[in-house]
């Protein structure tokens, strides 16, 4: 049980976003396909399905590996990732010259303090409590 | 196998797994357990609640939030 705490860190990391996905990309099908909803979310659907996954594993690796003997809050830490994901996801979104709607700009002074505020309860809770169950709290 | 061949086996199997003793617990390890199980139910402090609570009444007020909030997450 006490093998490879790194790989468990990962896994645990990356298991919130990987089974929340399946809701988004519902959601975006329906809005796409069905709604036919003007916005082309396939050229971008890269990020959401590959990178933050990914990012969400490492973060969690990154916590286990330098900050948990440090006894560092991991809500705190999980809550700053948004940090890094919402410019990575403007990038990802340019260098694909996908149009972003105006209305996102408008909402990032609210948007951004729910996603912190977000982002802290489920690393707190969730990524926790698999960190938890997984034997690498 | 013969044999033979089998009780060499359950010889050295033997050698290998001598029976326990002490197997009786040092202490009464419920307590510990209870107090444990106990600890762990504290719930959410208060401050995560209010934080819940501006993240979802951001979210009622603020709609257009959500498809970013998908996006990132």
């Amino acid at each position: 049980m006490y093998k490879h705490p790194y790989l468990r860190a990962y896994l645990a990391g990356i298991a919130i976003p990987t089974a929340f996905l399946l809701a988004i990309m519902t959601a975006y099908t329906i809005d796409r396909y069905v709604y036919d909803m003007p916005v082309p979310i396939e050229r971008v659907i890269v990020f959401p399905m590959a990178a933050v996954p990914n990012a969400w594993g490492l973060w969690n690796l990154i916590f286990v590996a330098f900050l948990q003997k440090r006894h560092f809050p991991l809500g705190l830490f999980g809550g700053a990732l948004p940090l890094l994901l919402v410019p990575g996801g403007y990038l990802v979104a340019r260098l694909l010259n996908f149009t972003i709607p105006p209305v996102a700009f408008q909402v990032v002074p609210i948007g951004l303090p729910i996603a912190l505020i977000v982002y802290y309860l489920v690393w707190k809770y969730f990524v926790g409590f698999l960190n938890a169950e997984l034997g690498i709290a | 196998m013969s044999d033979r061949e089998m009780e060499e086996m359950k010889k050295l199997a033997k050698e290998a797994l001598p029976p326990m003793r002490d197997a009786e617990l040092a202490r009464d390890l419920w307590p510990a357990m209870l107090e444990r199980l106990s600890t762990q139910r504290r719930g959410m402090p208060w401050w995560d609640w209010v934080l819940l609570a501006g993240a979802s009444a951001g979210i009622w007020f603020a709609p257009g939030v959500i498809p970013a909030l998908l996006y990132h997450l």
